[in-house]
């Protein structure tokens, strides 16, 4: 036993060290997201009733360390034409020049400014979003797990879908299609 | 007039169910028709969402009219012709089976494409199915055959009434209406 403990010794010194040493000179951690496992989902409604759509496609450059929030920032692209409500009208409606503009605004992103602990495990990021040329503030609750070198967050807000000018012309009218957008986050990502 | 009906004739009840479903079932199917020919726009959706809640009113109403039908008397038919008297069985019997069919292939249609059935804006219906495209282009050309069976069979439902009144001049249709009716 103390023949151990002689042993562990110096390896936990130096672990301790490196790892003083790594968060000094690397703001946070960096994190790689699991595609497979991660999901950037919607709702709205449309004639009254609530409808769920996601978007298959995005990327995203997480750094993150829940003990250096003030290095830590998460900038993600998401490719609208990813879009899939299980609709295909609906489907090539969202891309079309009247709401997303996908031609023209191919990605929308969404880039953090700062990092909240609101309670153990819970946190907030204020960050730029951005959706065809808008570009507005928006707070984004999350729920974060991390186990060892894999995290789970899970997310969800609230936007204005006409903020954004998603809805032109006739389809600023939110009576039939609700202006209301929650969007629901779920990121798995590994620390490499 | 009394609310059930007698072996001779109609009660309140039925007779209002059914004019309610008359005035309801010529709506749906006109809006279903004038909807289909608007370009995609605002007024198509408001135009849908009518369309849709309607319809769902009228799944309802058949429900409500069936339960009470069996627990009352039905009036005898007037024909003297067993023809006749099957003939109007079978008409009545279609009619009840397409105000269920086409509400309800409506409803799965909209489930199958993933446009859920919200009733006026006060509550949605749960989805039947889960989104499938090429279900969903069945069931849309099966409502579409529908509305097309139920428009004829209305068609003749409206006929056989006034050939009852004006050719047999029997009390088919008067005991329908408003009111009480004496003779029969």
């Amino acid at each position: 036993m103390s023949q151990m403990k002689r042993k562990m010794l110096p390896a936990l010194a130096l672990a301790t060290t490196l790892a003083g040493f790594s968060g000094a000179v690397h703001a946070a951690d960096p994190w790689v997201v699991e595609a497979n496992d991660s999901e950037i989902e919607f709702k709205g409604t449309q004639l009254g009733a609530e409808f769920e759509g996601e978007f298959k496609s995005f990327t995203a450059e997480i750094v993150f360390s829940p003990d250096d929030l003030a290095g830590s920032s998460v900038e993600v692209l998401i490719d609208i034409a990813s879009v899939d409500t299980e609709n295909g009208d609906r489907d090539s409606q969202i891309v079309s020049p009247d709401w997303f503009d996908a031609a023209q605004w191919p990605t929308a992103k969404f880039a953090t400014k700062s990092f909240s602990e609101i309670a153990p495990g819970k946190y907030e990021a204020v960050a730029d979003l951005t959706i065809r040329d808008v570009t507005r503030e928006v707070t984004l609750p999350f729920d974060l797990e991390i186990k060892g070198n894999e995290a789970e967050a899970k997310g969800t807000v609230t936007i204005n879908r006409t903020d954004f000018g998603v809805g032109q012309g006739q389809w600023a009218d939110t009576s039939q299609v609700g202006d209301p957008v929650t969007i629901e986050i779920e990121i798995e990502a590994k620390r490499p | 007039m009394t609310l059930r009906s007698t072996k001779q004739a109609f009660g309140a009840v039925t007779k209002t169910i059914h004019w309610v479903m008359a005035l309801l079932v010529i709506s749906v199917f006109s809006i279903g028709w004038y909807m289909d020919f608007l370009p995609l726009g605002m007024e198509k959706l408001e135009w849908i969402s009518r369309h849709k809640s309607l319809g769902v009113t009228v799944l309802a109403l058949v429900i409500l009219r069936v339960i009470w039908r069996h627990s009352e008397q039905t009036p005898k038919e007037l024909s003297d012709l067993q023809i006749e008297r099957l003939a109007a069985k079978a008409g009545h019997l279609g009619l009840y089976l397409l105000m269920f069919a086409m509400p309800l292939t409506g409803w799965t249609m909209s489930s199958a494409a993933n446009y859920p059935v919200s009733v006026f804006g006060l509550f949605t219906l749960p989805n039947l199915v889960s989104p499938n495209q090429e279900l969903f282009e069945t069931l849309r050309t099966a409502h579409w055959l529908l509305s097309w069976a139920i428009a004829g069979l209305v068609g003749v439902h409206i006929l056989a009434a006034l050939k009852h009144h004006f050719w047999d001049r029997d009390a088919t249709l008067r005991r329908m209406l408003p009111g009480k009716i004496e003779e029969n």
